[in-house]
């Protein structure tokens, strides 16, 4: 049988006072701090600093990494040695393994064994890293939901609401429990428009690193380009799409100190998912854009597209080859980026049209599978397709009108 | 002296009895804890019609602002107890 | 033969998960870390058991996906063994979920988690006396320590169906 609810509230409340007896609650450090961090006036210069040394801890720890010892050992030893030591220079074989003969640095060589081990390796697996500890450390110690109260007047002006701070945190690590981490959100609009926004305008941890590592110079304009793009779309889907936005209504957890043997099991299982899901499509890319560069594929589609590429986005007809790249690994596009001959604000357009095109596959199966449970595939799917054909045109055309205004094209 | 106000309208630190929760509201609040007869306090508001941050009992949960609005509390000013029905 | 472990979000029912099964799934400080369920298995006196860890639920009505995904998983097992995993220094709407699950049918069993916690917080639950009035074994653990565990698995075959109109008129009396 079923009790009404406020029955069994008040059997509960019986056996509660028959149970349960309530003592003192001293305030202690951490209970301080716990609502210290939720209230704005500390909070808000609290959480900037929480920001600024994620970041700081970010670029430090990957830039020692990669600068100090991975670039070195790819460029000076790894790279040289494997351009001699591998058979038949000259071959297609050779083409799509090595690349380049002449190359000089790992990012340009553009073969499966070097730029692809070296991107792979040498740049995101550090940014991987640092990234994963410190979202490990936001996780555990309960700072996630605060962070979401005190974001949520603002998402809550493009129909999101704070909480959804979480899937935008884990998309900075990967897109795709980002994406399945939407379904916390509880309307199909809310769920929808988080998806979308997501896997468009967040580049992952991986993207990121490569992004840090080769233009670190034009990284902040990207990202506050990218982010404004987030709010913008946000507030005219939000617009767009009928539906309900509800207000948050969260738990806010005490604060608890990170146990060492949970934040090493997490980053384990990241590391070794990257090194079994991500290495292999890293491969896979290089190898793939090397096979249709060799079947004239590339050049017979950027020569299609050179209209759009030159005179709507303002980017070389070469960038066609990341971005079919792109479809598989965000990262190993921007690094493909690098070897083409262009403009700063070139770059920096052609930066955000890799990460605003299209998800790549892993993020997209995701959508499709998460889209199945919010309003039906093909409503999420033809949805997506056409937010997301809207944003590359619009945002990315912007851009290329910026560039002209400030004169820098 | 008591006197009943919305969730909204209380102070940082305040206290009271919550007397009553709007239809809509009350089932989805229900399983969490928040209803009628239970001391509330108001830890947080956040600017710019932000959401409110309340604890009742031990457990500390954000509701929005016009959430917070569909319950009304009843305050007592000057004592402040601590009786949890 | 299949349990559930389920519970308000954030209460550590993946720890719990862990524990059981020796499987490595993560944990997080945060309300709706786990979207879907996971499944392991566990031996309990020789039978085999199938564990599943549910996505976090306030009650047995869903207000979202997430939840929605947890009541799925309740109505597709046939007469399962449900774990309430409740955090011991929010027992009482703890307790209103477990009570929506006995008056559904279920085999139940409570594991207090975050016992610590409510030592911490000078929170003293009368264990003996709360297993007396619900008929259904109550645990207090750690599942973060491991503590508690044993005695959970052990009472896992003790689990209990509730006789609601019985507990109604007992706890009216009390």
């Amino acid at each position: 049988m079923n009790l009404d609810p406020e029955e069994r509230w008040r059997l509960i409340d019986k056996v509660a006072r028959e149970t349960v007896e309530y003592g003192t609650e001293r305030s202690t450090i951490r209970s301080v701090l716990a609502e210290l961090t939720v209230k704005p006036l500390t909070g808000i210069p609290f959480a900037l600093a929480v920001l600024y040394g994620f970041w700081g801890f970010f670029d430090a720890f990957a830039g020692f990494f990669t600068d100090g010892f991975f670039v070195p050992l790819f460029d000076d030893h790894w790279l040289p040695w494997i351009q001699e030591a591998f058979p038949l220079k000259g071959s297609w074989l050779y083409y799509i393994l090595v690349g380049d003969p002449e190359a000089i640095n790992s990012f340009e060589a553009l073969g499966m064994l070097t730029s692809g081990f070296f991107v792979a390796i040498g740049v995101v697996l550090p940014a991987i890293v640092a990234f994963y500890l410190v979202i490990t450390i936001l996780e555990d110690s309960g700072y996630m939901p605060r962070l979401a109260v005190l974001v949520d007047t603002v998402l809550h002006k493009i129909g999101l609401h704070g909480f959804a701070i979480v899937p935008m945190i884990l998309s900075l690590g990967c897109n795709v429990p980002g994406v399945a981490s939407t379904r916390t959100l509880e309307t199909k609009k809310q769920r929808f428009m988080m998806m979308i926004l997501l896997s468009v305008f967040i580049p992952c941890g991986a993207q990121l690193g490569v992004m840090l590592s080769l233009i670190p110079e034009y990284f902040g304009y990207i990202m506050l380009y990218l982010v404004t793009g987030f709010f913008v779309f946000g507030w005219l889907l939000n617009k767009l799409i009928p539906g309900r936005s509800p207000e948050i209504i969260t738990d806010v957890p005490p604060l608890r100190t990170p146990t060492l043997t949970n934040v090493g099991r997490k980053l384990w299982v990241k590391v070794k998912g990257f090194f079994t899901n991500a290495i292999p499509f890293v491969l896979l890319g290089v190898g793939l854009v090397n096979l249709l560069y060799l079947g004239g594929v590339i050049s017979w589609i950027a020569n299609s597209l050179e209209p759009l590429f030159t005179g709507w986005f303002g980017i070389p007809k070469e960038t066609v080859a990341p971005l079919i790249a792109g479809f598989l690994r965000k990262d190993l596009a921007v690094a493909q980026l690098s070897a083409i001959d262009m403009s700063g604000f070139q770059l920096i357009t052609s930066v955000v049209i890799i990460s605003i095109y299209f998800p790549c596959i892993a993020t997209f199966s995701m959508i499709i599978k998460e889209g199945r449970k919010s309003g039906g595939v093909i409503k999420v799917l033809s949805g997506s397709l056409l937010t997301l054909a809207t944003v590359v045109f619009l945002w990315g055309g912007l851009l290329h009108l910026i560039g002209i205004l400030l004169g820098v094209t | 002296m008591t006197d009943t106000k919305k969730l909204s309208e209380l102070d940082y630190g305040e206290k009271g009895v919550i007397k009553k929760i709007n239809r809509s509201l009350k089932d989805q609040l229900l399983g969490r804890g928040i209803r009628e007869g239970k001391t509330i306090r108001m830890d947080t508001k956040q600017p710019i019609n932000g959401p409110v941050v309340i604890t009742i009992d031990r457990s500390t949960t954000s509701l929005g602002l016009n959430l917070a609005k569909d319950i009304f509390v009843e305050v007592n000013n000057g004592d402040t107890s601590n009786g949890s029905s | 033969m299949a349990i559930l472990l389920m519970g308000h979000p954030n209460v550590g029912k993946s720890a719990v998960f862990n524990r059981l099964t020796g499987a490595n799934i993560t944990e997080s400080n945060y309300p709706g870390t786990t979207v879907d369920f996971t499944e392991g298995y566990t031996y309990i006196d020789g039978k085999e058991y199938k564990v599943i860890d549910v996505p976090g639920t306030f009650s047995t009505d869903p207000k979202d996906e997430a939840e929605k995904v947890a009541l799925d998983i309740l109505a597709e097992h046939d007469d399962p063994i449900v774990v309430v995993v409740i955090d011991s220094t929010k027992i009482e709407r703890g307790l209103y979920l477990a009570f929506e699950i006995m008056e559904r049918g279920y085999r139940t069993l409570i594991a207090l988690n975050m016992w610590d916690d409510a030592e911490k917080h000078d929170l003293r639950i009368d264990v003996v006396r709360l297993e007396e009035i619900l008929r259904v074994p109550v645990v207090p653990t750690v599942a973060i320590s491991g503590k508690g565990i044993s005695t959970l698995v052990e009472k896992v075959p003790a689990a209990n169906r509730v006789d609601i109109e019985d507990l109604r008129e007992k706890v009216t009396n009390l």
